[in-house]
């Protein structure tokens, strides 16, 4: 196998994996908070995508040849990043407070069923707003190609890198110096405690999916920007791998949740280098393209049963 | 005489006869004279005659024999009500619970047919309970508890009940005979019925009443095995055999907590609410065996044309009902989520795909095998299907049992994305995109088993289900039963108490993924084929819903839950655009607006999902035990007005003042 | 021959602990632990909050590994055994916070209680063959004649949900259910926990009996000094996951050790005024 093939799935892996990290983040700030797994917030993500995109067309903007340029274009840019951040974050509360916070106290089962049932409500709406075939999405951003030796790599992607690790350096400063970010880690870890010390639990818990759905939102406008499409299914499939990706990197440790983003961007990317096998050989029928969501799935289930607690994960035995 | 005696009601009983034979006597009368209970009687005699040229004896037979279960129950339910029944329920809010619980039913079921029938039933019903609790809470009106009216009954009032029956159903008979003389005779004297039948009028009207009193006694004997006897058969203590006579479970009963208590005293007879009693529930279930036994050859009287169109998505449904109640054995009883079951589904579709049709042997290059022999290998095909899943089961199982419960959730999820992925991958073995075709159909004696003639396959999915429901109930009573319960209670309990958790959870799997295997070679010999887009995870979602819907760990729940899911998913949504089509309907109306406002993509079929999704969310809030929970489920989820679990003193740390002082110890 | 003739022609202990530690990351919940029970005694653990005691059961009942040490009964290591295998070999044990399967009947509690006494599989729970039927009549009539260990009142309650239950009433079921595994050892953590004078003598009465009548040899987690120095044959204290002190009740009552752990050492002003005390008589 080519070198210059594998530094460029690299590369493609790393691009991808950060916007998995982005929506990773979500996940596994919802999960280290209130235990549960979040199965809207894919989907919350794929409705950035649309928000995106109309806010686009407000401006103007149906396609990628009506993109604007200059200051115009940074203007647009901060306008629907901020846009899509916001009303996805608004999302997210809502879908807390109706979905989840009546279940607070139930069974274990039930915040799980209800959150599989607003994924399928988001699911619908997407599928009503856009319809159900691919949604172009315009790819305003200048697409120019650079390369570093035969390694090719594209300024989308730079812009990826930057909003992705700002935001993520961002998140990381406010859960570790300010108050709230405090107040998020002491109801993460004993949510009785934290009430008892004077901490509104239920605005905390508001805060946290707020902020997480932020991120997704953000994720949106870049994953859009890079790829040029969407579809109301797309939130279901990434928020998998994103869900995989926080496992990974220990659900709940933010760190971890950046790490294993980029770790599984990386693996689909080298899926598909997987040969063909259909006519002999080593490989897999049909290549490794077709089964990098079966990969993606097999990592995790190895991870889950070899090192539960993902890798930077710790252990909370149960108190017997 | 002596019959005359039993047969002459007192006073109070009188009462009761007129509520009860009136109440009754109104359903039947609909079932009989608009619902074409009738056409269905007069057609079969006709037939029977040779007057008709109908050539299918056997049919007519059929028909015969459920008329007269069904008739011969009303009659016994009628007598066992009559005696059932304590009396201080009202009369009025009898007969409004019946024209709502099946007046409107069966109506709606008329005209709109039985699953949107039943659809509409529901919603009404749902709209009803929370109507009529308002008005109780307005009208400051509570109902009398059925603590009050347990009593115990001595020898005389024993008779008294057997003679109440007695009344019962005679007169009901007697009424029902009479009603059914002056509506023929109008018909006849209207030229609506052939002079033939009168004879048949006749007989009738007298076997009627002779046939409801001895229904009667029946009835009575039905009754009476419910009553607390004045001479208990044992002390309550000691009778520990699983079920002892009813008399000493009732006297049990007497010493046990109030909301145990309540819920056993709608059993017993005298009641409140006989209608809901468990003696009841067994006439209720007589007429439901016999009604889903006989349908295929009543369904053209009831429902018109179309039988075979209703018989095929009826077998559809049952094979939801065999996934629905597999999947509880593992979220339900062990409560183990899973969210990947569509994969045990698709093993056993894919076993038989393989197996009965040229795949296996065009892969292994070999000669076709005889189609007759394979079809007739489809029985013990069926159980390796089932069984090649539950080896899956444990399988995909196996990794899953360290896990917590939602990382166990995800990795089955995981599995539950993987499997169709391998069967649409590995088109070497699996024909991929394109699916298996040509599966033959089973065969059984002679019977025609082609994929366009849906009736053995009826009978097929009925005795699946039967057989399914069978092992899940035996299950559920049993040493395996009760350690899955105590897993989903309680692991570390469980583990301490003996029950080893890697081997009952993968039986929980195993055992789950046995009847998705069934089902699912059932679906592949059905459709006569199986294609991986049949396999998604949107289908594990809506087994999911079925079981949360029906009531998690709830047999009937479960049951219930699908067909409820399966009609809203095939049907009623479909339905609705049907109806929307036509430009004079409201629904047109509605979906013209919400089209032309921004929505250009709608259809009702489209918002499926939506549906679903919000139909979940709601029950999680409201009523997260599902429609017919079990009764434990009701417990666990919420608050009993009797909870009281009182704690002792704090504990008093070692050398705080007056410790040691509380407590002498010799 | 049982484990009990066993050990009592041997005269082996029928529980020992050698060098037994438990780390948990950096904490030392247990350190270097040696305990032996002998047939048929009462024995107490007992200690200040925090002395890893009920890590000690967890670690008998093999929910938790030993870090280092070994774990026998009756001669045989326990070691590495999951907590079935070891209800299995004769050690049966309730938790401190009573975990009983709360959506199950009081005799359904019991019922899985003799999940290892039965030998229905999944076959004979389908089929029911009549050996199937007698095991489970069998098996509901020892059950009633468990509860019957602690009076009628249990046996009338059979059919409640013990959700319902009072504590009291909780605690006896629990015990039940392990009594109906036919253990050699029985585990009891803080069996008096919650309860009140009256209920915590009826308490100690039905442990002697449990001793007594049914043969069991008990080890007992305790806080109620009272309590145990009147019912134990031998006393174990444990502090900060060590062994403090050990022997007959009196001598562990007097124990400095002992005293300071649960009261702290004397201060000087305490001291004083102590004296005062002492000099005004």
């Amino acid at each position: 196998m080519n070198l210059t093939l594998l530094i460029q799935e690299l590369v493609i892996g790393l691009t991808t994996g950060l916007i998995y990290a982005l929506i990773a983040l979500g996940y596994t700030m919802v999960y280290g908070i209130i235990e549960l797994i979040n199965f809207a917030h894919g989907d919350i993500f794929m409705i950035g995508t649309f928000i995106c995109i109309s806010i686009f067309g407000a401006f103007g903007i149906t396609n990628s040849s009506s993109a604007p340029t200059g200051f115009n274009l940074v203007g647009v840019l901060v306008v629907t990043l901020l846009g899509s951040m916001v009303l996805c974050a608004v999302l997210g509360v809502v879908i807390e407070r109706v979905a989840y916070r009546p279940l607070r106290n139930a069974p274990r089962l039930a915040p799980l069923i209800s959150a599989i049932g607003v994924s399928l409500i988001l699911e619908d709406i997407g599928k009503l707003w856009k319809g159900i075939t691919i949604v172009p999405f315009p790819q305003i951003f200048p697409q120019n190609t650079y390369y570093i030796g035969p390694v090719s790599f594209s300024s989308v992607d730079i812009l990826v890198f930057v909003v992705a690790i700002v935001l993520m350096v961002a998140l990381q400063w406010m859960v570790t110096s300010t108050r709230i970010g405090r107040a998020m880690r002491a109801v993460a870890q004993d949510r009785e405690a934290a009430a008892l010390m004077g901490v509104n639990v239920n605005r905390i818990i508001a805060i946290t999916f707020l902020i997480g759905a932020g991120l997704a939102g953000a994720a949106a406008l870049i994953w859009g920007l890079k790829y040029g499409n969407t579809n109301f299914t797309l939130g279901f499939t990434l928020g998998l791998f994103a869900f995989t990706a926080a496992v990974l990197g220990g659900i709940g440790n933010l760190v971890g949740a950046m790490l294993g983003g980029v770790l599984i961007g990386v693996v689909e990317a080298l899926a598909t280098l997987i040969p063909d096998s259909t006519n002999g050989g080593f490989g897999l029928p049909h290549g490794g393209a077709p089964w990098h969501v079966a990969i993606i799935f097999i990592v995790l289930i190895l991870i889950l049963v070899f090192r539960p607690s993902g890798l930077l994960g710790q252990q909370t035995p149960e108190k017997v | 005489m002596a019959i005359a005696n039993a047969l002459v009601p007192a006073r109070d009983t009188r009462a009761l006869l007129i509520k009860w034979i009136v109440g009754l006597l109104v359903p039947i009368a609909v079932f009989t004279f608009i619902w074409s209970g009738e056409a269905i009687i007069n057609n079969a005699l006709l037939g029977l005659l040779g007057l008709l040229g109908v050539s299918e004896i056997s049919i007519l037979i059929q028909v015969a024999i459920f008329i007269l279960i069904f008739y011969a129950t009303v009659i016994a339910l009628a007598g066992y009500l009559v005696a059932a029944d304590s009396g201080l329920r009202g009369t009025i809010e009898l007969w409004i619970d019946i024209a709502v619980f099946v007046l409107v039913p069966l109506f709606l079921v008329l005209s709109q047919g039985l699953i949107i029938g039943l659809a509409l039933c529901a919603i009404i019903w749902v709209v009803y309970f929370f109507a009529r609790r308002r008005v109780y809470k307005a009208l400051n009106y509570t109902p009398p508890t059925p603590l009050l009216n347990l009593k115990v009954l001595d020898a005389e009032q024993r008779v008294e009940v057997k003679n109440r029956a007695i009344m019962g159903s005679f007169w009901f008979s007697a009424a029902l005979a009479a009603v059914w003389l002056i509506v023929d005779l109008i018909f006849y004297a209207v030229g609506q019925l052939p002079t033939t039948l009168l004879v048949w009028v006749a007989i009738r009207t007298l076997i009627l009443p002779v046939a409801g009193y001895f229904l009667g006694m029946l009835a009575g004997a039905v009754a009476l095995r419910r009553t607390v006897a004045a001479k208990n058969g044992g002390n309550g203590g000691n009778s520990a055999d699983g079920g002892g006579g009813p008399a000493s479970r009732q006297s049990q009963l007497q010493v046990l907590s109030t909301t145990r208590f309540r819920e056993e005293a709608k059993d017993l007879v005298p009641n409140d609410l006989p209608l809901r009693s468990s003696g009841a529930q067994r006439f209720y279930l007589i007429l439901l065996v016999a009604f889903v036994l006989f349908y295929p050859v009543i369904d053209p009287f009831l429902f018109g044309f179309g039988t075979n169109g209703r018989l095929a998505g009826y077998g559809d449904a049952g094979y939801y009902v065999i996934l629905a109640l597999g999947l509880n054995i593992v979220v339900g009883f062990a409560g183990l989520l899973d969210l990947g079951y569509v994969a045990f589904f698709a093993i056993g579709a894919y076993t038989w795909g393989i197996f009965g049709s040229t795949q296996l042997t065009n892969v292994l290059n070999l000669a076709p095998i005889n189609p007759h022999l394979l079809s007739a290998l489809f029985w013990p095909m069926l159980i390796v299907a089932a069984l090649v899943a539950a080896l899956f089961g444990v399988l995909l199982g196996a990794p899953t049992l360290r896990l917590r419960g939602d990382y166990l959730a995800i990795v089955t999820l995981g599995f539950g994305e993987i499997v169709p992925i391998v069967f649409l991958e590995l088109d070497a073995y699996t024909n991929g995109t394109n699916g298996i075709v040509g599966v033959h159909s089973p065969s059984f004696f002679g019977i025609d088993w082609s994929v366009v003639t849906p009736v053995p396959y009826y009978y097929l999915i009925l005795a699946l289900i039967a057989f399914t429901i069978f092992t899940n109930v035996r299950l559920r009573d049993s040493r395996l039963g009760r350690a899955w319960i105590a897993i989903r209670e309680d692991e570390i309990a469980a583990a301490s108490s003996g029950v080893n958790l890697v081997t009952t959870k993968l039986y929980a799997f195993g055992t789950g993924a046995f009847f998705s295997g069934i089902a699912g070679a059932f679906h592949t010999a059905k459709l006569g084929g199986v294609s991986p887009d049949s396999f998604s995870f949107g289908d594990s979602v809506i087994f999911l819903a079925m079981v949360v819907i029906g009531g998690i760990g709830s047999i009937p729940g479960v049951i219930v839950g699908a067909l409820v899911v399966y009609s809203i998913n095939q049907f009623l949504l479909a339905q609705l655009d049907t109806i929307a089509a036509d430009p004079s309907s409201v629904l047109f109306a509605i979906k013209n607006f919400i089209i032309t406002h921004g929505i250009q993509g709608f259809t009702f079929g489209n918002i499926r999902n939506l549906v679903f999704g919000v139909i979940l969310v709601v029950i999680m809030i409201y009523r997260p035990e599902g429609l017919i929970p079990s009764a434990r489920r009701r417990r666990e989820l919420r608050h009993t007005e009797d909870e009281g679990v009182e704690l002792g003193a704090l504990d008093v740390v070692p050398g705080a003042p007056g410790f040691e002082s509380e407590v002498r110890v010799e | 021959m049982g484990v009990e003739q066993a050990v009592e022609q041997t005269n082996e202990p029928m529980l020992k602990l050698a060098k037994v530690s438990k780390h948990f990351g950096g904490l030392a919940a247990v350190q270097d632990l040696d305990i032996e029970v002998l047939p048929k005694e009462i024995i107490s653990i007992i200690g200040p909050n925090g002395a890893g005691k009920t890590t000690v059961f967890n670690l008998i009942t093999g929910i938790y590994r030993p870090s280092s040490g070994d774990i026998q009964l009756a001669g045989q290591s326990l070691s590495g055994l999951s907590p079935d295998r070891v209800l299995k070999r004769g050690i049966a044990r309730t938790f401190q916070n009573i975990r009983l399967f709360n959506n199950m009947t009081v005799l359904e509690n019991v019922l899985v209680g003799q999940h290892t006494q039965l030998k229905a599989r999944i076959l004979g729970s389908v089929f029911r063959p009549p050996r199937v039927v007698n095991e489970e009549v069998e098996a509901r009539r020892r059950a009633i004649e468990l509860l019957s260990f602690f009076g009628s009142e249990l046996i009338e309650r059979q059919e409640e949900y013990v959700i319902n239950l009072s504590y009291a009433f909780r605690r006896r079921v629990e015990i039940a259910r392990a009594l109906a595994a036919k253990p050699k050892l029985l585990l009891l953590d803080e069996p008096t926990a919650g309860m009140n004078e009256a209920e915590t003598l009826d308490a100690v009465k039905y442990v002697r009996r449990l001793r007594d009548e049914l043969h069991l040899t008990i080890l007992l987690i305790e806080h109620k000094l009272a309590v145990t120095m009147g019912m134990s044959d031998r006393i174990y204290v444990l502090d900060y996951g060590r062994k403090i002190a050990e022997g007959l009740p009196e001598e562990v009552r007097r124990n400095e050790k002992v005293i300071a752990a649960y009261l702290g050492t004397p201060t000087k002003r305490g001291q004083e005024s102590q004296e005062e005390q002492e000099g005004v008589e």
